[in-house]
Protein backbone atom coordinates (compact mmCIF):
# COMPACT_ATOMS: atom_id res chain seq x y z
CA UNK A 1 0.00 0.00 0.00
CA UNK A 2 1.23 3.46 -0.86
CA UNK A 3 -0.04 6.77 0.49
CA UNK A 4 -0.04 10.02 -1.48
CA UNK A 5 2.74 9.18 -3.96
CA UNK A 6 1.85 12.40 -5.81
CA UNK A 7 2.89 14.41 -2.74
CA UNK A 8 -0.26 16.53 -2.71
CA UNK A 9 -0.27 16.67 1.09
CA UNK A 10 3.27 18.00 1.29
CA UNK A 11 2.65 20.59 -1.42
CA UNK A 12 -0.49 21.99 0.17
CA UNK A 13 1.01 21.97 3.66
CA UNK A 14 3.96 24.07 2.49
CA UNK A 15 1.52 26.40 0.74
CA UNK A 16 -0.36 26.90 4.00
CA UNK A 17 2.51 27.51 6.36
CA UNK A 18 6.18 28.37 6.13
CA UNK A 19 8.05 26.30 8.71
CA UNK A 20 11.46 27.72 7.83
CA UNK A 21 13.39 28.55 11.01
CA UNK A 22 10.29 27.90 13.11
CA UNK A 23 9.64 25.71 16.15
CA UNK A 24 6.98 23.19 15.17
CA UNK A 25 4.85 20.93 17.36
CA UNK A 26 3.14 18.01 15.63
CA UNK A 27 0.15 16.67 17.57
CA UNK A 28 -0.55 13.00 16.88
CA UNK A 29 2.55 12.40 14.80
CA UNK A 30 2.03 8.63 14.75
CA UNK A 31 4.82 6.95 12.79
CA UNK A 32 6.12 10.31 11.60
CA UNK A 33 4.88 9.93 8.03
CA UNK A 34 3.98 13.63 7.78
CA UNK A 35 6.82 14.83 10.02
CA UNK A 36 9.54 14.17 7.48
CA UNK A 37 7.67 16.14 4.82
CA UNK A 38 8.37 19.45 6.53
CA UNK A 39 10.83 18.93 9.40
CA UNK A 40 13.86 19.53 7.22
CA UNK A 41 12.99 23.21 6.89
CA UNK A 42 12.15 23.92 10.53
CA UNK A 43 14.65 24.86 13.22
CA UNK A 44 13.06 22.42 15.66
CA UNK A 45 10.32 19.84 15.29
CA UNK A 46 8.72 17.94 18.15
CA UNK A 47 6.17 15.26 17.39
CA UNK A 48 4.18 13.53 20.08
CA UNK A 49 1.72 10.69 20.17
CA UNK A 50 0.24 8.39 22.83
CA UNK A 51 0.92 5.28 20.71
CA UNK A 52 4.21 3.65 21.79
CA UNK A 53 4.33 1.33 18.77
CA UNK A 54 3.90 4.18 16.30
CA UNK A 55 6.64 6.17 18.02
CA UNK A 56 8.95 3.18 17.83
CA UNK A 57 8.58 3.30 14.02
CA UNK A 58 9.06 7.07 13.97
CA UNK A 59 12.26 6.83 15.98
CA UNK A 60 13.57 3.97 13.84
CA UNK A 61 12.95 6.02 10.69
CA UNK A 62 14.81 8.93 12.26
CA UNK A 63 18.10 7.12 11.66
CA UNK A 64 17.46 7.06 7.92
CA UNK A 65 16.48 10.71 7.87
CA UNK A 66 19.47 11.75 9.97
CA UNK A 67 21.72 10.07 7.44
CA UNK A 68 19.97 12.01 4.66
CA UNK A 69 20.43 15.22 6.65
CA UNK A 70 24.10 14.48 7.11
CA UNK A 71 24.47 14.32 3.33
CA UNK A 72 22.56 17.58 2.92
CA UNK A 73 23.89 20.12 5.40
CA UNK A 74 20.98 22.49 4.73
CA UNK A 75 18.62 19.93 6.24
CA UNK A 76 20.27 19.40 9.61
CA UNK A 77 17.24 19.83 11.84
CA UNK A 78 16.62 18.62 15.37
CA UNK A 79 13.59 16.32 15.44
CA UNK A 80 12.29 14.78 18.64
CA UNK A 81 9.49 12.33 19.27
CA UNK A 82 7.72 12.15 22.63
CA UNK A 83 5.17 9.87 24.17
CA UNK A 84 2.37 12.14 25.32
CA UNK A 85 -1.30 12.91 24.97
CA UNK A 86 -2.92 16.13 23.78
CA UNK A 87 -4.85 16.23 27.04
CA UNK A 88 -1.64 17.22 28.84
CA UNK A 89 1.04 18.49 26.48
CA UNK A 90 4.36 18.30 28.32
CA UNK A 91 5.82 21.60 27.11
CA UNK A 92 5.99 25.10 28.55
CA UNK A 93 3.64 27.81 27.41
CA UNK A 94 4.48 29.82 24.29
CA UNK A 95 7.19 27.41 23.09
CA UNK A 96 6.13 26.81 19.48
CA UNK A 97 5.48 29.02 16.44
CA UNK A 98 3.39 26.40 14.66
CA UNK A 99 1.29 23.42 15.75
CA UNK A 100 0.16 20.80 13.27
CA UNK A 101 -2.80 18.59 14.06
CA UNK A 102 -1.89 15.66 11.89
CA UNK A 103 -4.99 13.58 11.13
CA UNK A 104 -5.71 13.65 14.84
CA UNK A 105 -8.74 15.82 15.56
CA UNK B 1 -11.82 11.78 20.65
CA UNK B 2 -14.92 13.22 22.31
CA UNK B 3 -15.98 16.83 21.95
CA UNK B 4 -14.80 17.94 25.42
CA UNK B 5 -11.45 16.22 24.91
CA UNK B 6 -11.01 17.98 21.56
CA UNK B 7 -11.72 21.39 23.05
CA UNK B 8 -9.33 20.69 25.93
CA UNK B 9 -6.62 19.55 23.48
CA UNK B 10 -7.09 22.72 21.42
CA UNK B 11 -6.68 24.75 24.62
CA UNK B 12 -3.49 22.86 25.44
CA UNK B 13 -2.13 23.51 21.95
CA UNK B 14 -3.02 27.18 22.35
CA UNK B 15 -1.06 27.27 25.62
CA UNK B 16 2.10 25.98 23.93
CA UNK B 17 1.81 28.34 20.95
CA UNK B 18 3.60 31.68 20.95
CA UNK B 19 1.47 34.83 20.52
CA UNK B 20 0.05 34.87 16.97
CA UNK B 21 1.16 31.26 16.59
CA UNK B 22 -0.34 29.15 13.80
CA UNK B 23 -2.38 25.96 14.12
CA UNK B 24 -2.72 23.75 11.05
CA UNK B 25 -5.60 21.29 11.19
CA UNK B 26 -5.10 18.60 8.56
CA UNK B 27 -7.56 15.71 8.40
CA UNK B 28 -9.65 13.49 6.18
CA UNK B 29 -13.39 14.08 6.03
CA UNK B 30 -16.03 11.52 5.16
CA UNK B 31 -17.39 12.06 1.69
CA UNK B 32 -18.21 8.69 0.10
CA UNK B 33 -14.64 8.43 -1.16
CA UNK B 34 -14.35 7.13 -4.72
CA UNK B 35 -12.72 3.83 -5.63
CA UNK B 36 -10.71 4.05 -8.82
CA UNK B 37 -8.46 2.07 -11.13
CA UNK B 38 -5.38 4.01 -12.15
CA UNK B 39 -2.92 3.13 -14.90
CA UNK B 40 -0.60 4.86 -17.33
CA UNK B 41 -3.53 5.29 -19.70
CA UNK B 42 -5.80 7.05 -17.21
CA UNK B 43 -8.27 6.57 -14.37
CA UNK B 44 -11.68 4.91 -14.12
CA UNK B 45 -14.13 5.27 -11.24
CA UNK B 46 -15.55 1.96 -10.01
CA UNK B 47 -17.89 3.42 -7.40
CA UNK B 48 -17.99 5.01 -4.00
CA UNK B 49 -17.53 3.85 -0.42
CA UNK B 50 -20.28 4.21 2.14
CA UNK B 51 -19.56 6.51 5.09
CA UNK B 52 -20.13 4.74 8.41
CA UNK B 53 -21.85 6.38 11.39
CA UNK B 54 -18.72 6.50 13.56
CA UNK B 55 -16.75 8.36 10.90
CA UNK B 56 -19.54 10.85 10.37
CA UNK B 57 -19.85 11.38 14.13
CA UNK B 58 -16.08 11.98 14.41
CA UNK B 59 -16.23 14.58 11.66
CA UNK B 60 -19.14 16.36 13.30
CA UNK B 61 -17.35 16.36 16.66
CA UNK B 62 -14.23 17.87 15.10
CA UNK B 63 -16.16 20.59 13.28
CA UNK B 64 -18.14 21.31 16.44
CA UNK B 65 -14.94 21.63 18.50
CA UNK B 66 -13.37 24.04 16.03
CA UNK B 67 -16.52 26.16 15.94
CA UNK B 68 -16.49 26.27 19.73
CA UNK B 69 -12.87 27.37 20.12
CA UNK B 70 -13.43 29.98 17.43
CA UNK B 71 -16.48 31.31 19.28
CA UNK B 72 -14.44 31.42 22.51
CA UNK B 73 -11.97 33.70 20.75
CA UNK B 74 -9.06 31.29 21.05
CA UNK B 75 -8.32 31.04 17.33
CA UNK B 76 -9.37 32.77 14.13
CA UNK B 77 -9.62 30.94 10.80
CA UNK B 78 -7.27 32.41 8.19
CA UNK B 79 -7.42 29.97 5.30
CA UNK B 80 -9.05 26.68 4.32
CA UNK B 81 -8.89 24.33 1.35
CA UNK B 82 -9.68 20.80 0.25
CA UNK B 83 -7.44 18.41 -1.63
CA UNK B 84 -7.27 14.76 -2.66
CA UNK B 85 -5.09 12.22 -0.88
CA UNK B 86 -4.75 8.86 -2.60
CA UNK B 87 -4.20 5.43 -1.10
CA UNK B 88 -2.88 2.96 -3.70
CA UNK B 89 -2.85 -0.85 -3.70
CA UNK B 90 -1.46 -3.24 -6.27
CA UNK B 91 -4.61 -5.37 -6.33
CA UNK B 92 -8.30 -5.08 -5.41
CA UNK B 93 -7.94 -7.85 -2.82
CA UNK B 94 -5.17 -5.95 -1.02
CA UNK B 95 -7.39 -2.89 -0.94
CA UNK B 96 -10.33 -4.88 0.44
CA UNK B 97 -8.16 -6.49 3.11
CA UNK B 98 -6.84 -3.10 4.23
CA UNK B 99 -10.28 -1.55 4.40
CA UNK B 100 -11.70 -4.39 6.45
CA UNK B 101 -8.80 -4.18 8.89
CA UNK B 102 -8.28 -0.42 9.16
CA UNK B 103 -11.42 1.36 8.02
CA UNK B 104 -14.10 -0.96 9.35
CA UNK B 105 -15.69 1.74 11.51
CA UNK B 106 -15.37 4.53 8.96
CA UNK B 107 -15.88 3.30 5.41
CA UNK B 108 -17.56 0.30 3.85
CA UNK B 109 -17.16 -1.04 0.33
CA UNK B 110 -20.28 -2.75 -1.01
CA UNK B 111 -19.87 -6.00 -2.96
CA UNK B 112 -21.11 -4.30 -6.12
CA UNK B 113 -18.27 -1.77 -5.99
CA UNK B 114 -15.71 -4.48 -5.27
CA UNK B 115 -16.87 -6.54 -8.25
CA UNK B 116 -16.73 -3.47 -10.47
CA UNK B 117 -13.22 -2.52 -9.40
CA UNK B 118 -12.04 -6.09 -9.90
CA UNK B 119 -13.52 -6.10 -13.38
CA UNK B 120 -11.99 -2.75 -14.36
CA UNK B 121 -8.62 -3.69 -12.90
CA UNK B 122 -8.49 -7.04 -14.71
CA UNK B 123 -9.21 -5.35 -18.05
CA UNK B 124 -6.78 -2.47 -17.54
CA UNK B 125 -3.10 -2.19 -18.45
CA UNK B 126 -0.59 -4.38 -16.65
CA UNK B 127 0.56 -1.37 -14.62
CA UNK B 128 -2.93 -0.72 -13.25
CA UNK B 129 -3.37 -0.19 -9.52
CA UNK B 130 -6.44 0.49 -7.45
CA UNK B 131 -6.80 3.59 -5.34
CA UNK B 132 -9.16 5.46 -3.05
CA UNK B 133 -9.53 9.20 -3.36
CA UNK B 134 -9.72 10.56 0.19
CA UNK B 135 -11.15 14.03 0.67
CA UNK B 136 -8.81 16.09 2.86
CA UNK B 137 -9.42 19.35 4.63
CA UNK B 138 -6.64 21.72 5.65
CA UNK B 139 -7.30 24.80 7.75
CA UNK B 140 -4.94 27.47 9.02
CA UNK B 141 -5.88 29.04 12.36
CA UNK B 142 -4.16 31.89 14.16
CA UNK B 143 -3.94 31.99 17.92
CA UNK B 144 -5.62 35.07 19.35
Amino acid sequence: MQKDPEGFERKILHGFVDVKDKHVLEVGCGEGRLTWKYAGASSLTVGFDPDHDALRVARADMITHLHESARDKSRGTPVHFANASASNIPFSKETFDIAILAWSL
Amino acid sequence: MQHESMVHALDEIRRTLKPNGILIDLRPVESNWSVEVSSSTGQQVAGRLNDMPMGLADDEAAFHAMREVESRGWYIKEKEDEFAFFYYWDTPSEMKEFMEAEWEDFEKMEDEVYLKVKSLWSQANADARVRVRVKMLITRWKKL
